[in-house]
Order: C-alpha cells, then sequence, then structure tokens
C-alpha cells in the first residue's frame, strides 16, 4: 500500500507545498466545464439508482433529471473532494478502501446492501443482483452465512501523515456517490416543494405536480429521499450519514419558517423611535437569513463537509472547516441571488415565473431592504402582499402587488441585496485560501463569481 | 389455499378461542404501558413544536390507544430478545455508560453545524446576522473513546434478567410510530385541492378535514426530518438502511393498482408488513444482534412481516372497499360474483362502484375468507415465536399476533 501510494506521489504532477512556495499563476478553471465528464456520467448512473418496478413511479422520480439542473449542488462535492484528497490525516485508508475489494470503498460495492435483499424488498430493474422483488411465499427462517464478508485484512498505515493533494482528477467512489446522494436529495425537497408552492414551471418545463399531481409528487419526493438514505448507509460513515441525514429536517424547518408570517405590527414609525422599527426589520432579517440557511446553505454546507470526511479528513483538520464555511457562505449568496433575480428576470430567462415569491407571500431581501426605505413596506409584508390596493391593475389575471414592486425598484434595494450577495461570495473565496493551490481550488473560487454574475 | 368450509371453522375456532380469552381483544399493553404513554406524550410535543395547529389535532387522538400497534410490537419485541445477540453486553454497557437522554441527542458533529435544535447549541452559533467566518478546529469535544473490545469468548444468549430496554430502542418505536403518521398525513394530500382549501375528507385522518395539502405535506415533511436525523442517531446502518427501504416501500406501495391477489399482497406488504417487520428486526439489531449468523433478526422479521400481513387483511375488511381501494374482500367476492371484475379492473372510479363493490362483498364470503387468511398469517407470527425462549414479553406477542387477526375494531 505505502509503494503505491508513493508512486501516485510521483506521478501526479507537481504540486507546491503548502505554507511554502509561491502559487502558480492562476488558470481560469470553468467549474461546470471542469467537470462536465463527471457530472453527465453521475447523472446516467443516479438515473439507474432511482428505477422501480413501478414505471410511473420511475417515470416522476427521474423527472426533474431529466432536465438537468445548474448542478451547483453535486459540483461543490466533486470540487471539494477534488480539492482535499491527500490532505487529511486518513486519506491512505480511503484510498486503499477504494482500490481493495471488501473494504467497503470500491466502486463495485457503494450498490451491495447491508442487508439482504430478500428482506429489502427494494426492487430495482436496473440492479438485479442486488435487489429483489417481493414474494408472497413465506419467509422462512435458517441460520444463514453472513450476507456480507469482513474486510480484508489491512496492514496499519504510517503514524505521521504529511498534508499533499493526492491527484489533479481523482474522485472516491464514495464522494461520487455523496454528489448522487445530495442532488437526490434536492430533488426530493423540489417535488415537495412545486406542490407546495403551486409552481407549474420548473426549469421551463411543466412542474412534477403539473405532469402528475400533486399526489404522485410527494410520493415521488418520499421514494427518492428512501433511495437516497438507503445509498447513505452504505457509505459506511456514521459521521456522514448523521451530517446528510440531518439535512431533510433543515429543509422542512426552513420551508416551515418560510410560511410563517414575517411579525410586523403595520407599518413602522417614522423616525421618532429609531430603535423600535428597526429591531422589527433585524429580526426579520434574521428570520429570512436562517430560512435561507436551511433551505439552500445547509444542503451544501454539509454536502462539502461529508465530501471531505470521505477523503478521510478527522475531527482537528481544518479541511471540513473550509468546506463547510465555503458551503455556507456560497449558500447564502446563492439564494440572495436567487431572491434578487425573482424581481428582476423575465419569465424566458428564469424558467420559472418571475415573481413567484411576491405571489407567494413571500419576504425575501429586497422587500426587507426596501422596508428599511419605505416604511409603508412593513404593511405590505405583514399582509403577504394580498389585499386591496395590492392588485395590478392592468393586469387581473395575475394579481402582483404594484406598490411593493414599486417600492423595491424606487429603492436601492435590488443593489445593496446584490452588495451583500457580493459579500457572502467574497467570504466564500476567502476561506479558501488556505487550501493548496489547484485546480479544483481555482474552480471554486470562480464558481462563487459565477453564482453573483448568473442571470437565471 | 384452503377451502372454504375449512376457513370457516378454522375461524370459528378462533372466534371461540376469543370469547374466551376476553383480553386477546385489546393490546397486550400492560406490560410496556408506562414506555407507550411516554411516547405518545413526546410525539404530541414534538407535533406542537412543528405548528400549534398540529398539537391541536393530535390531542383528538391522544386518548386512542388502539393506535399504537406499531410501537407496541417494537418495545415489546425488544424485551423479548435483548440478551439473545452476541453484542448485548457491549449494547448494555454503551446504555449504562452514557446518560441516555444525552446520548440518543448527541451529534456527531458541532451542534452549529448540524443545526438541529439541541438543548446545548451556543447562542453565537444560531446568529446568522454575519457571513459565516471559518471556526479554527479542535474546539469540539473529542469524540468518546470507543468501549475496550470484550474478551473473545463465545456467547451464550440468555435473555436479560430482569428485562429491559436500551435507550435506542425507545427511541426506535418512536421513530417507527413517526413514519407511520407521516405516511397517514401525506395519504390525505390529493390532487383536487389547492394548496389552501379542501374539499373532502380522507379515510385515514379525516381531523385534517379542511386544511388543504399544505398541512397535511409540511406535516408528513416535518416527521420524516425528524426520523431521518433520529434514524442516523440510532448509530447503526443496518437499521438505518432497513428504515431508509421503507420509505422507498411505502411510495410504491401507494401507487400500485390491485387487480389480483398477487398485487394485493405485494400492495399489503410495502404499505404496512413492510414497516412492521423492518421495525422489529431493526430492535433486534440495536439489541446486538447485528452481526450474528445466529437467526434472531430473521425471527423478528419472520413475526414482524406475518403479523403486519394479520393487521392489514383485517384492517381492510373493517374499512371495507373504496375508490382506488381493492382489498381482499372485493377480491375474495369477485371470485364468487365475476360481475365485480370490470369493477376491480377499473379501480372502483366510477360513479356507483364502490356501493356495487360493497353491496357484493356483503352477499359474498369475502369478509369471511380474508379474515380466515388474515388467522393463517397470525398463525405463521406465533410459530416465528416458538424461536424465542419463554418470557412474559413473548407471551405478550402472541396476544397480539392473536388480537391483530381476530380484532373487530379499527
Amino acid at each position: 500500500m505505502r509503494r503505491w501510494a508513493t508512486f501516485a506521489r510521483i506521478l501526479a504532477p507537481t504540486r507546491s507545498r503548502h505554507y511554502s512556495s509561491p502559487p502558480p499563476a492562476k488558470s481560469t478553471s470553468d467549474p461546470f466545464s471542469l467537470l462536465a465528464p463527471q457530472l453527465a456520467e453521475l447523472r446516467h448512473s443516479l438515473l439507474s439508482l432511482l428505477d422501480s418496478g413501478h414505471p410511473r413511479l420511475s417515470e416522476i422520480t427521474r423527472y426533474y433529471f431529466l432536465h438537468p439542473s445548474k448542478q451547483i449542488r453535486p459540483i461543490i462535492v466533486l470540487l471539494f473532494s477534488r480539492a482535499t484528497n491527500g490532505l487529511g490525516r486518513h486519506w491512505e485508508h480511503k484510498l486503499w478502501a477504494a482500490q481493495t475489494h471488501g473494504a467497503g470503498g470500491h466502486a463495485d460495492e457503494l450498490d451491495w446492501p447491508l442487508t439482504r435483499p430478500d428482506i429489502l424488498n427494494d426492487w430495482n430493474p436496473s440492479k438485479p443482483t442486488c435487489t429483489s422483488p417481493f414474494n408472497s411465499s413465506p419467509f422462512t427462517i435458517r441460520p444463514r452465512a453472513p450476507h456480507r464478508p469482513s474486510p480484508p485484512h489491512r496492514h496499519p498505515h504510517p503514524s505521521t501523515h504529511e498534508p499533499k493533494l493526492y491527484d489533479a482528477e481523482y474522485i472516491l467512489p464514495t464522494q461520487k456517490r455523496l454528489a448522487q446522494i445530495v442532488e437526490m436529495m434536492h430533488t426530493a425537497s423540489l417535488l415537495h416543494d412545486d406542490v407546495i408552492d403551486e409552481s407549474a414551471l420548473r426549469r421551463g418545463q411543466p412542474s412534477a405536480p403539473a405532469a402528475f399531481g400533486n399526489k404522485f409528487s410527494i410520493l415521488g419526493g418520499n421514494f427518492v429521499l428512501g433511495r437516497a438514505s438507503a445509498a447513505l448507509s452504505r457509505l459506511g460513515d456514521p459521521e456522514v450519514t448523521d451530517l446528510i441525514a440531518s439535512i431533510l429536517s433543515n429543509l422542512v424547518e426552513g420551508e416551515i419558517l418560510q410560511t410563517k408570517a414575517v411579525e410586523t405590527d403595520g407599518p413602522t414609525e417614522p423616525a421618532e423611535l429609531p430603535g423600535e422599527p428597526l429591531t422589527k426589520i433585524q429580526d426579520a432579517w434574521n428570520i429570512y437569513l436562517q430560512k435561507t440557511y436551511l433551505k439552500t446553505a445547509s444542503l451544501m454546507a454539509k454536502g462539502a463537509r461529508a465530501a471531505v470526511i470521505l477523503g478521510g479528513c478527522k475531527e482537528g483538520d481544518i479541511w471540513r472547516e473550509i468546506a463547510y464555511a465555503y458551503g455556507r457562505n456560497l449558500g447564502i449568496a446563492f439564494q440572495l441571488v436567487d431572491d434578487i433575480l425573482d424581481y428582476d428576470s423575465a419569465a424566458a430567462t428564469l424558467g420559472k415565473p418571475g415573481g413567484a415569491d411576491l405571489q407567494l407571500g413571500l419576504t425575501t431581501g429586497p422587500a426587507l431592504y426596501a422596508w428599511e426605505e419605505h416604511p409603508d413596506m412593513g404593511t405590505l409584508i405583514s399582509r403577504k402582499f394580498q389585499g386591496p390596493g395590492d392588485i395590478e391593475k392592468n393586469d387581473p389575471l395575475k394579481p402582483l402587488t404594484s406598490q411593493a414592486r414599486n417600492f423595491v425598484a424606487h429603492s436601492s434595494a435590488l443593489q445593496r441585496t446584490r452588495e451583500l450577495a457580493q459579500k457572502y461570495a467574497d467570504k466564500a473565496k476567502e476561506v479558501l485560501e488556505q487550501l493548496p493551490e489547484s485546480d479544483a481550488k481555482n474552480a471554486l473560487e470562480a464558481l462563487a463569481d459565477r453564482v453573483i454574475q448568473r442571470r437565471s | 389455499m384452503l377451502s372454504r368450509n375449512e376457513m370457516r371453522y378454522r375461524h370459528q375456532q378462533w372466534m371461540r378461542r376469543l370469547r374466551a380469552y376476553r383480553t386477546a381483544a385489546a393490546w397486550p399493553t400492560s406490560l410496556v404501558a408506562g414506555d407507550l404513554d411516554r411516547l405518545r406524550s413526546s410525539l404530541l410535543g414534538l407535533l406542537g413544536t412543528a405548528h400549534p395547529t398540529l398539537s391541536e389535532i393530535a390531542q383528538c387522538n391522544a386518548s386512542d390507544t388502539r393506535g399504537q400497534f406499531r410501537p407496541l410490537l417494537v418495545l415489546l419485541f425488544s424485551h423479548a430478545t435483548n440478551g439473545l445477540g452476541s453484542s448485548w453486553p457491549t449494547k448494555q454497557r454503551d446504555a449504562l455508560l452514557e446518560d441516555p437522554a444525552a446520548a440518543l441527542d448527541s451529534p456527531l458533529t458541532r451542534p452549529d453545524i448540524l443545526n438541529v435544535p439541541h438543548p446545548s447549541t451556543p447562542t453565537h452559533a444560531a446568529s446568522f446576522a454575519g457571513v459565516f467566518d471559518l471556526h479554527p478546529a479542535g474546539l469540539d469535544a473529542p469524540p468518546p473513546a470507543p468501549a475496550p473490545a470484550p474478551a473473545p469468548t463465545a456467547y451464550i444468549p440468555a435473555l436479560a434478567s430482569p428485562s429491559c430496554l436500551l435507550p435506542t430502542q425507545r427511541r426506535l418505536a418512536q421513530i417507527v410510530e413517526m413514519i407511520h403518521i407521516a405516511a397517514v398525513f401525506h395519504d390525505e394530500v390529493n390532487d383536487n385541492d389547492s394548496v389552501g382549501t379542501s374539499t373532502s375528507a380522507g379515510a385515514g385522518a379525516p381531523f385534517l378535514d379542511g386544511f388543504g395539502n399544505l398541512l397535511p405535506i409540511l406535516s408528513g415533511d416535518f416527521l420524516l426530518g425528524r426520523v431521518s436525523t433520529a434514524l442516523a442517531r440510532l448509530g447503526e446502518a443496518e437499521a438505518f438502511e432497513l428504515l431508509a427501504t421503507v420509505l422507498a416501500n411505502q411510495a410504491e406501495g401507494d401507487m400500485l393498482r390491485v387487480h389480483d391477489t398477487d398485487t394485493y399482497l405485494r400492495k399489503t406488504y410495502l404499505r404496512t408488513a413492510s414497516l412492521v417487520a423492518k421495525g422489529a428486526r431493526a430492535t433486534a439489531i440495536l439489541g446486538g444482534c447485528a452481526h450474528d449468523t445466529a437467526i434472531w433478526r430473521d425471527v423478528a422479521y419472520a413475526y414482524g412481516r406475518n403479523v403486519g400481513f394479520a393487521y392489514q387483511l383485517v384492517e381492510d375488511t373493517l374499512r371495507g372497499p373504496a375508490r382506488a381501494r381493492v382489498t381482499g374482500p372485493v377480491l375474495f367476492a369477485a371470485e364468487e360474483h365475476p360481475e365485480l371484475r370490470p369493477l376491480i379492473r377499473r379501480d372502483l372510479a366510477d360513479e356507483g362502484d364502490v356501493e356495487q363493490a360493497r353491496d357484493y362483498v356483503s352477499r359474498s364470503h369475502g369478509v369471511e375468507r380474508t379474515r380466515a387468511l388474515a388467522l393463517s398469517y397470525a398463525e405463521k407470527a406465533r410459530e416465528a415465536l416458538a424461536f424465542l425462549p419463554n418470557s412474559e414479553h413473548k407471551s405478550a406477542l402472541d396476544v397480539l399476533a392473536h388480537a391483530a387477526a381476530t380484532r373487530t375494531w379499527l
């Protein structure tokens, strides 16, 4: 094992040592083109993870993967894998596990269930050797050999470890699977959110509830969640399981937070009592940012952190902290830009109806900034933009609140939101500084810029 | 398949025994009544934190002990098997070394990273006012030192005496119930309602009538979110995988259309028996049977699977057919009245189909035969129990199987 590791280091391109020589000139690494082949491969194999004996179910669960998203979440997982593989203290063990049959990290084994297929009864026609359909014959009890062989013995790795990037392009099979799991969890939440929001469109196509109905969309989301969770357990890392499993709670509680009304008692008083109105706005900001963390940033932050843990970084390694901080700041920047675009962009560019946030009664960053400059915005917010005088007179079919839009447009709200997003994106780039130089690191920086610059 | 006369005879025998043992008509809760009460109040509290309306709704169902079949099964099975698994000493030691509440709640990474409401979350971590700074690593408490490995000796399985319950198993019972309730909530979602209004009441949760789709979806999702976190914290990958597949099973089962016995049994397994079977198996695993070649996990699975079938078949006889709910009595009635077949093929969707189906069922042996089938499953469950050493909890499980198959109440 040791020889292999040394050999690999010789073959790998020379990397400047961490903390010493100046970094090489930065190449522009576009994250999307850098990973395009991997993303295509992952999406293709992800479809097979969702196959079932029920054609309609398979159709629904795969629906959102057929019109691919920006895939920013798996990109973060893959990039952080490349940017940190080799740095963690237990990297050698992880590499060994990925290259040795029976150690639990090999690509062939990630589909192997922990329990016998005839008990799980989670039939997948694309994986006929690992799964089994329900059989109504009686279940017999008899002693059986262990379902999975014990892992092969391994020489203990050296006690000292030198953090050094392993390879520009290598990603562990477990990390690839994690990227798929993260995308599956995101999709499961979309399937539910589109029912809750009654969205007709997603990425320019009919949404799942529009195409299949509410009930089936909810069930489809549950199915994807079930498959993602089963795949998670097979990664064999309890800490990663804990981290990723907690994301679901975050997503739901973010959704619940979002549906609660922003607490206001009507229009804020003008500057006579400067303290009080500011507190209400500050509270509203805290709720909004917390909701944004829970619904958007948490998955990115924890996905990145989990990728680094799968690469062998243990407690005490700075790399997992960097990953989490990057994901969290990037996620918030991402959502802020999303909220700007909802006011700023037409449906055709966006792929989903613009002005959706106002229609749903949601108060986002731009609305909050506008409130700081126009106290009457507070009333509109507390009424969730519904009510007389708020209806767009020009277009009776699509009631929007013209006043709210006007407040936002006639203030520095959009500009200030953009600045706030930039601040988060800059912080994301800043935390990357402690990573050794690599194409992946450059791509992560470029990703932060792309998030800010996007128009859809 | 037994002949109709034989089935009728068996059914009469059981009914005779039922009358003789009055306590068999109710769930055998006395041995675990305290745990069941605590489970119920904890679940009520949890629902209340999600949404105030939810706890009001849940209060209406609070007094209903009949709805606790699943957690009861898990609790009884834990007692009946703890001590048999070769890792039992480790499990017992782990439970004793740590404060039970803390162990179940303690995350593996820092609370501010998990961001799940946690008693010890430092206040600064919950603030979202500013950009998130890098926290220096090493602030976390070090992971607990692994318990020293027990000396390798052949383990002699023996029931723990006095019988006991691990905190993880208590938590599992709660998880199983939450998965069930989440499914009931999600069952309420329909295609006709918009998010804000409702036109119809569901058979499973009529208390949600009038709330539209939003509340059922969010409530179900809320429970599944907590389930996901709690499952991970049980610290047992096999148990996590088992219950994850239940979610996939239930979704598939809900979509399945029944048109013959085969699809009916498959749907019943996916929707009902799977959760019961895997819950029982998971509790055996938590009790230390994870890596055994011994049969305890399989016994648990066989018992749970068969009781799950018995339970659902009887429930189907008590509920009767409904639109998109073709069940045992209807299928058996169709064998005597072929005119029912086209109705089955269209899932009882047309106007008047349900009434017609009910009529045919009442004029046939559909209910009797379904109940007889339920009894045969209960019999298989009781056969599985024979592998376990005798105990009062094993007897209670015997009564439970019997009650599942013979009860006359929902």
